[in-house]
């Protein structure tokens, strides 16, 4: 049975055009940029975070199931095989970023900046970890340690179906391996790589939670998204053997997970709301002061949306009601991104571009060495005050929502390649059978 | 309180593939079963016995509402109007810190709510004794019972036999 999935060429020219899209908003961005060009790289690299985190989670979960003895994905385990493939386009994206911490082309982190780093009491101690060494050449071996796995794991999936079907299980046994090896250095360097990406646009601030609350975002967007690609696929009669039943699954993990990132956000703010520290609050202040529509509006796409709407049993089984709260959680937690990120960028542009470009002496005598926290503090000196309105930080422009068009159209024409380039169903995979006869 | 006894025949299977496959031929012949025993949940028995989705998570929905709204109403009131205290220099209304216990009232009303609710609707409770077939469909037989009201005997028992049941017996319950 042929059951290789054949791309439609409106399907290619609809990418097509997604990602020229995404190049057009790029070049806007970039010509109508301060002179830093702050929104275009931060744009870049929001986008390309998420995605390259929804590649990673992918992996994990696929790993996560090989390791438990799961066997109901089984039908449409090339699903996750070929989005993690995504972290070889991930890993070029992060180099480009972590070039342009090398060579300055952008002025995204607070810590790279020459004449922080000198006065900066704070960034001098975590100069250890937030240094340009760590960031290009740490981030892309860990970079490369996940594409290795993700290849080496799909390769050995794709011979089973060649050269499989032994009464030792020789295939599913290898991958085992792979799987039960990954996992533990995935929990660990996504952590690192959350810190080393993201949390350090703060540089100041920290949080243990920080990375977990991350990871579950990413995972979420990861489950949204297949869900959505599995019923577009269904809809054009691929995945037959994919029922309600491995759907209704999805959405529980959807619901489960979106519960989840809403504990982890959740325990965040409350410690760090009970505890009070200046240090740490400023997280928060800046946020709900500055960008509040984001942030309430965070929990209310990404908590009380898919809470309410998933919370009945039938509306898991729904592909209506599993779409729409698909295609709002994966909108919701790139915006979640955006949150995430943006603030402390501005800061840091506003720092740097404040006093001249990073080279220039005389930034931070003032303030910074001994001030921990940073952002309200420094709203009224500022020549652009954070008070002010800045479409595509303080709220996604037309701009942003062309770009993420762009990369999710990469995103998903690099996995359809992919996909396309082996046969859908995993014949000899010794779980098949139990996938296809999954009830819930 | 005199109850309606019945009289029962069964047929006790090792194994719940054979059951299902009984139940499946039951349903072809359009037999009456009376109930399935199972020591634990069998996936995909429900719909071939024809039973409507529970309706206990609709209750289980309530009860948690209900906790909600006792947490959060309760600790509104208390830190607000009948014993204001200051902790840690945060307002009276703190909702933040209400949100714990918010969830674990909602867990436990939910919980507790659902369990009263399935031992109502089942007549069961502390001190009343039901009647049990047969010990071991708590154990590892599952049992397929007919009432002799509604089948005859000497179908049933064929029945039983041919779809491979290991023993078959009446009892009056």
């Amino acid at each position: 049975m042929d059951n290789t999935y054949k791309i439609p060429a409106r399907q290619t020219m609809l990418l097509g055009v997604g990602m020229l899209i995404g190049v057009l908003c790029l070049v806007l961005t970039y010509v109508g940029d301060d002179d830093l060009h702050t929104r275009f790289w931060s744009n870049i690299l929001h986008n390309s975070v998420f995605f390259t985190g929804i590649a990673l989670m992918a992996l994990f979960f696929l790993s996560a199931s090989i390791t438990a003895w799961a066997g109901w994905y089984t039908v449409f385990k090339r699903v996750w095989e070929s989005m993690s493939q995504f972290l070889i386009v991930g890993f070029g994206l992060m180099l480009i970023l972590g070039l342009g911490v090398y060579f300055g082309w952008h002025h995204l982190y607070h810590w790279a900046d020459e004449a922080t780093r000198e006065t900066d009491v704070i960034i001098q101690g975590k100069a250890g970890f937030l240094n340009a060494n760590m960031y290009v050449i740490f981030g892309g071996i860990i970079v490369a340690v996940w594409y290795f796995f993700a290849n080496r794991m799909r390769a050995i999936s794709l011979d089973e179906d060649k050269n499989g079907g032994d009464s030792n299980f020789s295939h599913h046994r290898r991958l085992r391996t792979y799987a039960a090896i990954f996992l533990p250095i995935a929990g660990f360097t996504s952590a690192a790589m959350v810190w080393l990406w993201i949390m350090s646009v703060d540089s100041h601030w920290y949080s243990t939670l920080f990375a977990w609350y991350t990871g579950a975002s990413w995972f979420v967007s990861m489950m949204a998204l297949t869900i959505m690609i599995i019923s577009y696929m269904k809809g054009r009669g691929y995945f037959e053997n994919v029922t309600t039943e491995h759907l209704h699954d999805l959405g529980k993990l959807l619901f489960a997970f979106s519960i989840f990132w809403t504990y982890l956000w959740f325990s965040q703010y409350m410690l760090i709301w009970y505890g009070n520290v200046g240090e740490e609050t400023i997280y928060f202040k800046e946020r709900i002061d500055h960008y509040p529509v984001l942030f309430y509006g965070n929990l209310i796409i990404n908590f009380i949306l898919p809470f309410f709407i998933l919370m009945r049993n039938d509306n898991k089984k729904k592909y209506g009601t599993l779409l729409f709260t698909a295609g709002a959680v994966f909108f919701g937690h790139w915006w979640d991104f955006f949150l995430m990120l943006k603030p402390g960028i501005l800061h840091t542009a506003h720092e740097v571009g404040g006093h001249g470009h990073g080279g220039d002496s005389g930034h931070g005598t003032d303030h910074g060495a001994d001030m921990a926290g940073h952002g309200a503090e420094h709203a009224g000196d500022m020549a652009h005050g954070a008070s002010e309105f800045l479409m595509g930080f303080n709220f996604p422009g037309f701009l942003e929502f062309g770009t993420m068009i762009g990369f999710l159209s990469l995103f998903l024409f690099f996995f359809w390649r992919t996909l396309s380039s082996a046969q859908l169903n995993p014949e000899k995979d010794p779980f098949l059978e139990e996938s296809l006869h999954h009830h819930a | 309180m005199a109850k309606a006894t019945k009289d029962v025949i069964y047929g006790l299977y090792n194994d719940e593939e054979v059951l299902m496959k009984a139940v499946k031929v039951a349903n072809e012949k359009h037999l009456e079963i009376m109930e399935v025993f199972t020591p634990f949940p069998v996936h995909g028995l429900d719909p071939l016995l024809g039973f409507e989705e529970s309706r206990l998570h609709i209750g289980g929905f309530i009860y948690g509402s209900l906790g909600t709204m006792t947490a959060f109403l309760g600790m509104t009131w208390i830190f607000t109007k009948d014993w204001p205290v200051i902790f840690g220099g945060k307002p009276y209304w703190a909702v933040p810190s209400f949100i714990p216990i918010t969830f674990e009232l909602t867990v436990l009303f939910a919980a507790i709510g659902m369990v009263v609710t399935f031992y109502i609707v089942n007549g069961m409770g502390p001190g009343i004794k039901l009647p049990i077939l047969d010990n071991r469909i708590t154990d590892d037989k599952f049992c397929i019972a007919f009432d002799k009201a509604h089948i005859d005997a000497s179908v049933a028992e064929s029945f039983l036999k041919e779809t491979g049941a290991e023993e078959v017996s009446s009892k009056i319950i």
